[in-house]
């Protein structure tokens, strides 16, 4: 066994777009728990949801599942327990 | 709109403090501590990850809180 070569440099660019799109439904989430009549931050809010579920697509068809417990689709074989671990990333 | 992010205040030193005295202490002010109820509309950081790094979607928010004497 040997040290497991490291994820290629997309790996790490859609981790972080994913990042940063989630902190912006983050921000305005909860912005509109106190604002709830704002149509434009509800416009973003959908716009950057369906960004963010397109980029986890994206990632999961490459590098496998991103969430587990049912919040991604596995591969086969069952994937979700090689690494890197989230902790390891 | 215009506040200082950080203030300070000067403690009662003692005299039979053993330890050497803090003069000046400082304590964080964020800008949200003087917006009242966010406004609609705001301008925004330009791209998310410009967000993300600053911790805000909002520019008129963001504190650096810089770490100072």
């Amino acid at each position: 066994m040997t040290t497991p070569s490291p994820m290629p440099p997309e790996y790490y660019e859609l981790l972080d777009e994913i990042q940063a799109i989630d902190f912006v439904i983050v921000e305005l989430n909860l912005y509109l728990d106190t604002h709830p009549q704002d149509y434009d931050a509800i416009q973003q809010f959908n716009n950057s949801t369906f960004q963010s579920k397109k980029l986890k697509k994206e990632f999961e068809k490459q590098f496998g599942p991103l969430m587990h417990f049912g919040r991604s689709y596995s591969t086969y074989p069952w994937q979700w327990d090689d690494q890197p671990w989230p902790w390891q990333v | 709109m215009s506040h200082t992010n950080t203030k300070y205040y000067y403690p009662y030193i003692s005299p039979y403090d053993p330890c050497n005295p803090i003069v000046k202490k400082s304590y964080p002010t964020p800008p949200q501590l003087y917006l009242g109820f966010q406004p609609p509309n705001l301008p925004q950081f330009e791209t998310a990850k410009e967000a993300l790094y600053s911790g805000t979607l909002w520019p008129i928010l963001y504190d650096k809180y810089k770490k100072h004497d």
